[in-house]
């Protein structure tokens, strides 16, 4: 038996040893769909893993964070007093925010190295070493622990300080990061006070700590301090979890793109091995000896694919990690490791959904094939029926999951919901184009002039060639789908987003330094001559329905309070519904992520405040709130004074006097005068730029899926054209003999491939449409809590039509390369006799 | 060692049947030669099928060697042909991915029995020595023919079952190759039943019978 199947094996895979481009596609297409796909789970994987771990730098399994109850920080001596009554299990925690003289904003994390119960220094080290690398870390001049990526980026030299956008320095770099660092550079927090001129922690980390033990820190601690649970890990798990689920959704797409490439090359090599299948029947190989040895081919290709296809994603998740990471940060503070973390159970999931797409696409047709008869399987007319039969099963599929995309939209409730429905209705769309592509034929063939007999030729050569380009065009038709699609959404969003931040970041400056006391600005007459309007906001961090919430208050008459862009209201207009929520009392703005996942609509009474100090407001409007991944509640600053004793200023922002040119100027001294640092206070401009800055780098990852997924279906189409060429040659080598010129052959085999990627592209057009609402009228909402109009515009569409002509104008020049090499050979061969 | 009775077979076409064998009685001896003759269309090749067990009678009982074929499962009747039986056809049926030499060998290592002597001798008298690295496409019809015939002959099979195997072939190429067929199969011991329209072809076999009617005659 196992000689046999080593001979069969031999046989069967001879195919792909003759074959090498052959083989190469089918590579290329599960290396490819696997790569993209274990990518975006690795990189996932690794976040997940990061939020988990997060409290062994920010917390040390911290169970609970002591900070102030107004946001002003913690007193150096509570945390030595706290530890010289035992509680070893604390440590102090400085996080500070800076800015290069590029505008590049760096997150600096200060503590004590040695209060950590997890030690961040390198135990292998010797005692000598050890020694050195802590004492150089909380000596002057200090040193920062920079991770090499980031002083990569920064251009960075170990050893050289880095300067700051204000003229202040970081300590000198050392290349050394922890994983739970992320991105953010880590300093003593001595060498943090030194660098903010503030001797204040910011908060202090609480390790394992028995409820007993807890209750008698919290008797100890100051009235103005406060010991909160900590749900960071919860919290952005939660908070991240839709962002997770969108990349999870892309790399399927990516995956299921690579397996039509698959799809062709097994289409292909099906083709093929008629013959030797053939032969192996005729020669006595039982079904049972060639379904175990298509079954160890698949097997094989799967290992292979899947480990190449692991490999890639590993290379693709250390490129994408960054620019990711960096976005985690920004939007949910959530920090990511920089060295990746690779889970054997990632690389056993890349192999499983390998072998079930091979057993799909391979081992299946294989299958059918070996149980008919010999001669009837080898058939072309059995081929060729099976075609036509795929195409009216594919048909029937494709509406079976159509209506099932119908009945199921309506009852979508949350982020994986939506994207199943969107992969029923992305495979729906697949599946019937074979049918519309040979509509378009039959179409095309009737409007032709009947004189136009070689044109018309060309257009029919489509039905021989509609098998070998299926599986490519309903690749192309994806992707072309997937790149528009969410094309819209990101130009719609960032369409949203840009209107909204000209309107929401009205003011000239804002100016964030809990320590500054704002009302000083008027009350010493800093402000006379240059201050327009001013906005000072207060606020309150709480929990609202198990989610981290903003409760904000803010000065109803400011300029941006009174255009606040509503997306409902109550009464007959946004600006009504404002002076109601202005002038009456109980009543409170929502932003939209409370209606979209809290389901809460205006009109509705809530209650907002911590127990019984909770008190009812009725909702009057919903404002737009991009990007915020928190609930938030509008009050006037007034209500949240007197409702919350722990509120903490949330800065304020200043509108110069569009009359006075010196208005910046004489703003910036005065901001000094009153105690705030250089760094305290950022432009208007700046803030757009670093909020879009933001916007762009989350979606980079977005454009660098989709344009893989383009490349991808390049292949796709590639791999078709020169199967074609391939099983034709002969063919062609005839037409060429009865004097048909090479030009016009080529033509016969570029006019039903231009005719189905247009069709393809155009089909593409309203699915793209399609799913960019979908996107936008459902995952948005129930992912993210926001929505925004969709913004539609043919100029991507036309963008991709000319890519998709380059794309094939590439592959027929390949093609034409490779039929002027082998039709000497099949012109030789014809009428071969002995 | 080859016993047929009362053997039919119809097939089906636009919703009609149609006898092709009828009856059919047919005996044959072991390390005989017969050369079965017919008009096109009269179930020559659909005789040939059913013996190799490639396809099901309707009726009626073949044995080959105390086996009863018409009945037997398919895991059986791809035994025998592995190993006590071997087709050779019009079209060669060579793997296309193998190389010569794997191309003979291939049957002879399904079933085990390999014979690097008898091999040698088998590649000298078919004049595929210098042929052996190459691949089928590589070879003429001719020669692509006595790889087949080699491979068809290498591990002894009692019943060689050939149909038109040199139909494919120039008719200077086709008596050279059946004059070596037929005293190759003779010198393996092998019994031999060819489908053939050639006479000339038919003349170098010990017997010929002529398929008409759905009825076996004996021939001229």
């Amino acid at each position: 038996m196992n000689r046999r199947l080593s001979w069969v094996l031999k046989a069967l895979l001879s195919h792909y040893w003759r074959h090498p481009w052959q083989t190469l596609f089918m590579l290329t297409g599960l290396v490819a769909g696997v790569g993209l796909w274990s990518a975006v789970q690795i990189i996932n994987h690794h976040a997940e893993a990061s939020y988990r771990d997060a409290q062994s730098l920010l917390g040390a399994q911290a169970s609970h964070w002591i900070q102030s109850r107004r946001d002003e920080g913690v007193e150096p001596g509570v945390y030595i007093d706290l530890r010289r009554a035992g509680y070893r299990q604390l440590f102090p925690l400085i996080e500070l925010q800076v800015s290069t003289p590029g505008g590049q904003t760096l997150d600096l994390i200060a503590t004590d190295l040695m209060a950590l119960p997890v030690s961040l220094l390198d135990e292998e080290e010797d005692s000598d070493d050890f020694s050195a690398t802590w004492l150089d870390f909380v000596q002057p001049p200090y040193r920062a622990w920079v991770p090499e990526t980031l002083a990569a980026e920064l251009g960075l030299a170990e050893g050289e300080a880095l300067a700051l956008r204000d003229g202040r320095r970081l300590p000198p770099a050392l290349y050394r990061a922890n994983e739970q660092q992320g991105r953010r550079i880590l300093l003593d927090i001595g060498a943090a006070q030194s660098l903010s001129g503030l001797q204040r922690l910011d908060y202090i980390a609480v390790g394992e700590i028995t409820p007993e033990e807890q209750a008698r820190l919290a008797a100890l601690l100051p009235p103005e301090l406060e010991m909160v649970e900590n749900q960071q890990h919860l919290d952005l798990q939660q908070l991240t979890a839709s962002l997770h689920t969108h990349l999870t959704a892309m790399s399927l797409l990516s995956f299921a793109v690579g397996l039509f490439i698959v799809f062709n090359a097994v289409r292909f090599s099906l083709w093929y091995r008629r013959s030797t299948l053939l032969n192996l029947r005729l020669m006595g190989c039982d079904t049972r000896l060639l379904i175990v040895a298509i079954g160890l081919e698949t097997l094989g290709w799967s290992l292979l694919g899947s480990g190449l296809g692991f490999a890639l994603g590993v290379l693709l998740a250390q490129l994408l990690l960054p620019g990711l990471g960096a976005s985690l940060q920004s939007l949910y503070d959530a920090v990511v490791g920089v060295d990746l973390g690779v889970s054997p159970l990632t690389l056993l999931m890349a192999w499983s959904i390998t072998l079930l797409g091979l057993t799909w696409a391979l081992a299946w047709p294989l299958y059918r094939q070996l149980q008919r008869s010999s001669f009837e399987a080898a058939r072309s007319a059995t081929l060729l029926r099976d075609e036509t039969d795929a195409r009216r099963w594919l048909g029937w599929a494709a509406l079976g999951l159509g209506l099932l995309a119908l009945a199921w939209y309506p009852r979508i409730e949350n982020a994986t919901e939506g994207f199943a429905v969107l992969g029923v209705v992305l495979f729906a769309a697949a599946w019937s184009l074979p049918l519309v592509l040979a509509l378009g034929l039959r179409l095309l063939s009737a409007v032709l002039p009947q004189r136009r007999l070689l044109l018309r030729w060309m257009v029919s050569d489509g039905w021989t060639q509609m098998p070998s380009l299926r599986s490519a065009m309903m690749a192309l038709l994806l992707a072309l789908t997937a790149n528009l699609g969410v094309g819209m959404l990101v130009d719609s969003f960032r369409d949203a987003f840009v209107g909204w931040l000209e309107l929401r970041q009205s003011a000239d400056i804002y100016l964030r330094n809990p320590n500054v006391d704002y009302a000083e600005l008027r009350r010493r007459g800093l402000a006379e001559g240059w201050l327009a309007d001013s906005h000072s906001r207060i606020g309150v961090t709480t929990r609202w329905r198990e989610r981290p919430t903003l409760v904000r208050g803010i000065d109803p008459r400011a300029p941006d309070s009174l255009q606040l862009p509503l997306s409902r209201w109550q009464g007959d207009s946004p600006a009504a519904a404002l002076a109601t929520w202005r002038e009456q009392p109980g009543k409170v703005l929502i932003n939209e992520q409370v209606m979209f996942l809290a389901g809460v609509e205006v009109g509705e009474s809530i209650r907002i405040g911590d127990g019984a100090a909770a008190r009812a407001y009725e909702v009057v409007g919903v404002f737009y709130d991009y990007g915020n991944p928190y609930f938030q509640f509008y009050l006037p600053v007034a209500v949240v004074a007197s409702q919350f004793s722990h509120y903490y200023s949330r800065g304020i922002a200043l509108w110069l006097d569009p009359a006075d040119q010196q208005a910046g100027a004489r703003a910036e001294a005065a901001m000094l005068t009153l105690g705030a640092g250089p760094g305290d206070w950022i432009s208007q401009a700046e803030i757009r730029h670093l909020s879009v800055g933001i916007f762009d780098r989350t979606f980079a990852i977005t454009a660098s899926m989709n344009a893989l997924t383009m490349l991808v279906a390049a292949i796709a189409l590639l791999a078709s054209l020169l199967a074609i060429l391939h099983e034709r040659m002969q063919q062609f080598a005839q037409w060429r003999a009865l004097g048909l010129r090479q030009v016009e052959i080529l033509l016969l085999i570029a006019t039903p491939l231009l005719v189905f990627c247009t069709i393809a592209w155009l089909v593409s057009i309203p699915l793209g449409t399609l799913l960019s609402w979908i996107l936008i009228d459902k995952l948005n909402v129930v992912s993210f809590g926001w929505s925004m109009p969709l913004l539609w515009d043919l100029t991507p569409a036309v963008w991709l039509a000319g890519l998709v002509l380059l794309i094939c104008a590439a592959t027929l020049l390949l093609v034409s390369l490779r039929w002027r090499r082998q039709m000497p050979q099949a012109l030789a061969q014809l009428g071969e006799i002995v | 060692m080859l016993s047929i009775r009362n053997l039919s077979k119809s097939y089906r076409s636009a919703g009609i049947s149609q006898a092709v064998l009828q009856g059919l009685d047919f005996d044959m001896a072991a390390s005989t030669s017969v050369a079965l003759l017919g008009d096109s269309g009269s179930g020559k090749s659909t005789l040939l099928h059913l013996v190799a067990g490639l396809d099901r009678p309707d009726g009626g009982s073949i044995e080959f060697a105390g086996k009863a074929l018409h009945s037997a499962p398919e895991p059986e009747l791809a035994a025998l042909r592995r190993s006590r039986l071997s087709l050779v056809f019009q079209q060669f049926h060579l793997i296309p991915t193998l190389d010569v030499l794997d191309n003979i060998r291939f049957q002879a290592a399904l079933c085990g029995k390999f014979d690097d002597v008898y091999q040698q001798e088998l590649v000298e008298r078919l004049g595929l020595d210098d042929q052996l690295d190459k691949f089928p496409w590589q070879l003429s019809r001719g020669q692509q023919q006595r790889v087949a015939i080699a491979r068809a002959l290498l591990h002894r099979p009692e019943l060689v079952l050939a149909d038109e195997p040199t139909g494919n072939l120039d008719e200077r190429s086709s008596s050279e190759v059946m004059a070596l067929f037929s005293e190759l199969v003779q010198r393996a011991g092998s019994a031999l039943l060819m489908v053939t329209h050639s006479r000339e072809m038919a003349a170098f076999l010990d017997r010929r019978v002529r398929l008409h009617d759905g009825r076996l005659t004996e021939s001229e």
